[in-house]
């Protein structure tokens, strides 16, 4: 175990050794080692990670580490990426409660994980779709700030885009 | 109709998306599949794609409105949802429907905010709900709306339901300032009035689809060039009575322009492209359609100068000369231009297609149609494209032979379309050709007069089960009978048009009662001659021809003592009874030289994409079979054939066997098959010639009628009723007998006769 490891420190000050190929499923941490050491880590590389907790960090890691092998297609046609379903494996790994799972997406998105990024927000598109405005308050704990009669109109003038 | 183009399509937001719009006979729909991203056939999903295109245009927008705002508005939710980043909250709702968007949008201000912006980029004008509801609320005083929704249109398109837009709608699109693309493909009931206001103020215009819009006017032009000088689009292909000097003002206006489209005017001359040369140095697309008046004075500096061009299009113009490319080095110079017509540029020769190969070694698309000095040299040097060829046009090239289209698809696996219409001199070789192309779509062969039975059904045989074909063009292709069809319908599952105009032998009602309605300003011979069937009406013509080999299978295993499949009984006397057709139908069509009936089939193209669903599946494996033991079976082996020239079919079959067998070499084979098939084509004519002497006498020799046309009076009696309405009203024969009469009477004297030859789909052993 001599080969150098990157070394992730969450906000809350927790370290977390990283095999290098497991870590560089973050574009951002990829960029970064490419940048500084073009010709591979010799030594360890701290990499601090300011804004994610460790144990959303934890969480992103053993997704990493679950896919340091899965080879994404690059540059993937937006619509294949829009109808492609999220991975059975990411479904399950993503069965968290909400707060942990906007800040995983939230962590994906800062560390430019992007099929992690897109299995989150297919995730959270899956809890909006079918359901009224009443129902999406609740789930997302949110205050409604229209009036009656906005929330009316707005309904009114947009009611064509309930067409399909 | 033409599927209105997407909207965007003038933008060059997808680079490596290359497409034809529609002018004059060029193909709209086809051609914006072949692009180098594989898109998905449905039109549909172009529209899906849209959506996607826009997002990162969106975002910018929104992340900059939502930073902006964030202080604004006030923070009493505490949801974490509402505390994602902006770019993230738009990747969720990126997945989401528009009801989905819908339903959010009351959820909360701060949803709404950015909510409203995504649905009112582009209004769905695309059902006659949402476009009536939109009309509706673009009716009401801004003031009264909860906002003014003009202010979030970016795209606009009305090419969805043109019968609905006139000038009345386009004027409460007035005043969008942000308006970014504009498409009105099609509307035709649109005077410029209304063009041009909503133009006024449209500084972030990118482009203007005015394909269809029939009052092109100076004011949309001039308007254009004062108002919307970031323009990059500009398709008006009916600016016949645009004067130039709104054009020349045009692009002096807007340097930024990449695609420009002016079709069929005479206004358009050097001039224009001279402006053009001097302003526009981003160009990617000239389109200069029926612009007869322009030379190759300065298109020639323009392709000197403009490396990055993608599609030039020009089409009628006699200035257009083999000088066209002179200025250009012999080398890799347009390694970016995919697409190229000069279709009815007659001065051009073979000398310039040379040019243009060394030139432009990455071309897709070569349409040259009409360039009636094009000779196979033309197409032994386009050999040189090599895969990159996909799209080949070479309609009304009457010079060009099956050698030239040999060494052009023999380098050119990767065509998906091939046009030869009326490439006269083309045989059955061509065809043997074209079956070695494994990803065709197309084949047009139009006129093709010496293609014979034998042509397609080596083509059915060699492509196999599951062909990709998906559009045939074969009318007045005269010689052509219902069994190698019935085998090209067969294997070719993706079929959504065959067109069989002319052809004697399947202008009867039993087939024509799947084809299409004519054109409505077809006279009344040329409805007679129209056969097209597309969509479901290739599936019924399949299903429908399916059923009676199936019926035909059937008795021959139950009323025969047969061991082969293969066996028909011999045609016996009863042949000349009730023989009542014009019998100019036959002979006389092969010498139509009726250019509108041929341009229209092939405008076809654009037409119903739809496949139908309903194919009947029953006993197809067991049909398969069946049908390839008899029907492909023939050529292949050495008993029987369904030519009228016993001779000529032997030849075809020593030749085809030698070929399968590699006795003889290609070029041998080659010149043998060509010497054989132009004599065997001037004894026909001879014969036809007899023939219509002939005409009118009683009891014609069937064993000379090059159709094989069978005739019987019954038929009437067959599918009277079926309350079929557009099918030619010729007295016709049936090809096939109806089923349920025929089997109890199988055995029975005359009858037998009577029905076995007109059910003789695959005629094997006769009067040889």
């Amino acid at each position: 175990m001599s080969s150098p490891k990157v070394i992730l420190t969450s906000s809350d000050g927790e370290k977390f050794p990283t095999d290098p190929k497991v870590a560089e499923k973050s574009i951002l941490i990829k960029n970064m080692i490419v940048d500084l050491s073009p010709d591979g880590l010799e030594e360890d590389f701290e990499i601090p990670v300011p804004n994610v907790r460790a144990t959303v960090l934890q969480k992103v890691l053993d997704w990493c580490e679950h896919h340091k092998n899965t080879i994404f297609p690059e540059d993937e046609d937006e619509d294949t990426k829009k109808t492609t379903p999220v991975d059975e494996w990411d479904r399950n790994f993503l069965k968290v409660d909400q707060e942990m799972l906007y800040e995983i997406i939230s962590a994906a998105n800062y560390l430019n994980i992007k099929p992690l990024l897109d299995a989150g927000c297919k995730t959270v598109a899956e809890m909006i779709r079918n359901k009224s405005p009443e129902e999406l308050r609740k789930i997302f704990n949110i205050v409604n700030d229209f009036t009656p009669e906005e929330e009316a109109a707005i309904r009114r003038e947009n009611e064509w885009a309930e067409d399909r | 109709m033409s599927s209105p183009s997407s909207e965007g399509e003038v933008l060059d937001s997808n680079p490596t998306n290359v497409h034809l719009h529609n002018s004059g006979v060029v193909y709209n729909g086809r051609i914006r599949h072949q692009s180098e991203k594989v898109r998905s056939r449905d039109f549909e999903f172009d529209f899906e794609m849209e959506d996607n295109n826009d997002f990162p245009e969106l975002k910018e927008s929104l992340i900059d409105k939502r930073r902006n705002s964030h202080s604004l508005i006030e923070q009493d939710n505490n949801s974490p949802l509402l505390n994602l980043p902006t770019e993230v909250l738009l990747q969720i709702f990126h997945h989401l429907e528009r009801k989905d968007l819908f339903s959010l949008l009351t959820v909360c201000r701060e949803f709404s905010e950015l909510i409203v912006e995504i649905l009112w980029f582009r209004p769905n004008m695309q059902s006659d709900t949402s476009f009536k509801l939109i009309k509706n609320i673009m009716k009401a005083d801004p003031s009264t709306t909860h906002w003014n929704y003009r202010l979030f249109i970016k795209r606009l398109n009305l090419s969805f339901m043109t019968k609905l837009v006139d000038d009345d709608l386009l004027t409460l699109f007035i005043g969008c300032p942000k308006l970014e693309r504009l498409t009105l493909v099609n509307c035709t009931k649109l005077s410029h009035i209304p063009i041009t206001k909503v133009l006024t103020n449209c500084e972030r215009l990118q482009s203007i689809d005015l394909t269809g819009v029939i009052d092109i006017h100076d004011d949309i032009i001039n308007s254009l060039a004062l108002n919307c000088k970031r323009l990059q689009g500009l398709y008006a292909p009916g600016c016949g009575s645009v004067s130039e000097s709104s054009i020349i003002n045009l692009l002096k206006s807007c340097p930024m322009l990449k695609r420009v489209k002016f079709n069929n005017s005479e206004k358009i001359t050097d001039e224009s492209i001279l402006t053009m040369y001097k302003n526009c140095k981003s160009l990617v697309e000239i389109d200069l359609h029926n612009c007869p008046n322009v030379t190759d004075l300065y298109l020639r500096e323009i392709f000197l100068d403009l490396s990055q061009l993608r599609e030039f299009r020009i089409s009628n113009a006699a200035g257009i000369t083999d000088k066209l490319l002179e200025l250009l080095p012999n080398e890799f110079f347009l390694e970016k231009l995919r697409i190229i017509d000069i279709t009815g540029c007659n001065a051009i020769t073979d000398k310039l297609v040379e040019k243009l190969v060394l030139c432009a070694p990455r071309l897709r698309n070569v349409v040259l149609s009409k360039c009636m000095q094009i000779t196979d040299a033309s197409l032994r040097a386009l050999s040189q494209l090599g895969r990159s060829l996909h799209y080949i046009h070479l309609g009304h090239c009457a010079l060009i032979t099956d050698f030239g289209v040999a060494s052009l698809v023999r380098s050119c696996h990767r065509i998906q379309y091939i046009d030869l219409a009326c490439c006269s001199q083309l045989t059955d070789w061509t065809l043997i050709e074209l079956s070695n192309l494994p990803k065709l779509r197309r084949i047009g062969l139009v006129k093709c007069g010496l293609i014979t039975d034998n042509g397609i059904l080596e083509l059915v045989r060699r492509r196999g089960e599951q062909d990709c074909l998906e559009r045939v063009h074969l009318s007045y292709c005269t010689n052509l009978t219902v069994t190698p069809i019935y085998l090209l319908l067969k294997n070719c599952p993706k079929l959504t048009h065959l067109s069989l105009t002319g052809i004697a032998a399947f202008l009867r009602r039993e087939i024509t009662q799947f084809c299409r309605d004519p054109p409505p300003d077809f006279n009344e011979y040329q409805k007679s001659l129209f056969c097209v069937f597309s969509g479901n009406g290739v599936n019924q013509l399949r299903n429908h021809l399916n059923r009676i080999m199936e019926d035909r299978s059937y008795w021959i295993e139950q009323n025969e003592n047969m061991t082969m499949p293969g066996f028909i009984p011999e045609r016996r006397g009863g042949m000349n009874r009730n023989i009542n057709i014009n019998q100019t139908l036959g002979i006389g069509v092969g010498n139509l030289n009726n250019n509108d009936l041929s341009d229209n089939i092939i405008n076809d193209d654009i037409n119903d994409e739809r496949q139908g669903q309903n194919q009947n599946n029953d006993n197809e494996e067991e049909m398969n079979l069946w049908a390839r033991q008899r029907g492909l079976g023939i050529l292949q082996g050495n008993n029987g054939n369904n030519l009228n020239y016993p001779d000529m079919a032997d030849i075809n079959r020593q030749i085809f066997r030698e070929l399968n067998e590699g006795d003889i070499t290609a070029n041998e084979m080659r010149d043998n098959f060509q010497r054989l098939v132009r004599s065997h084509h001037q004894q026909r004519l001879i014969e036809q010639s007899l023939q219509a002497a002939n005409q009118g006498a009683d009891g014609v020799d069937f064993n000379n009628f090059p159709n094989q046309l069978r005739f019987d009076n019954n038929q009437d009696n067959n599918t009277a009723g079926t309350g079929v309405s557009n099918a030619p009203h010729i007295v016709q024969p049936a090809v096939f007998p109806n089923s349920e009469t025929t089997i109890p009477l199988i055995n029975e004297g005359e009858d037998e006769d009577i029905e076995m030859e007109s059910a003789d789909l695959f005629p094997r052993n006769n009067r040889g």
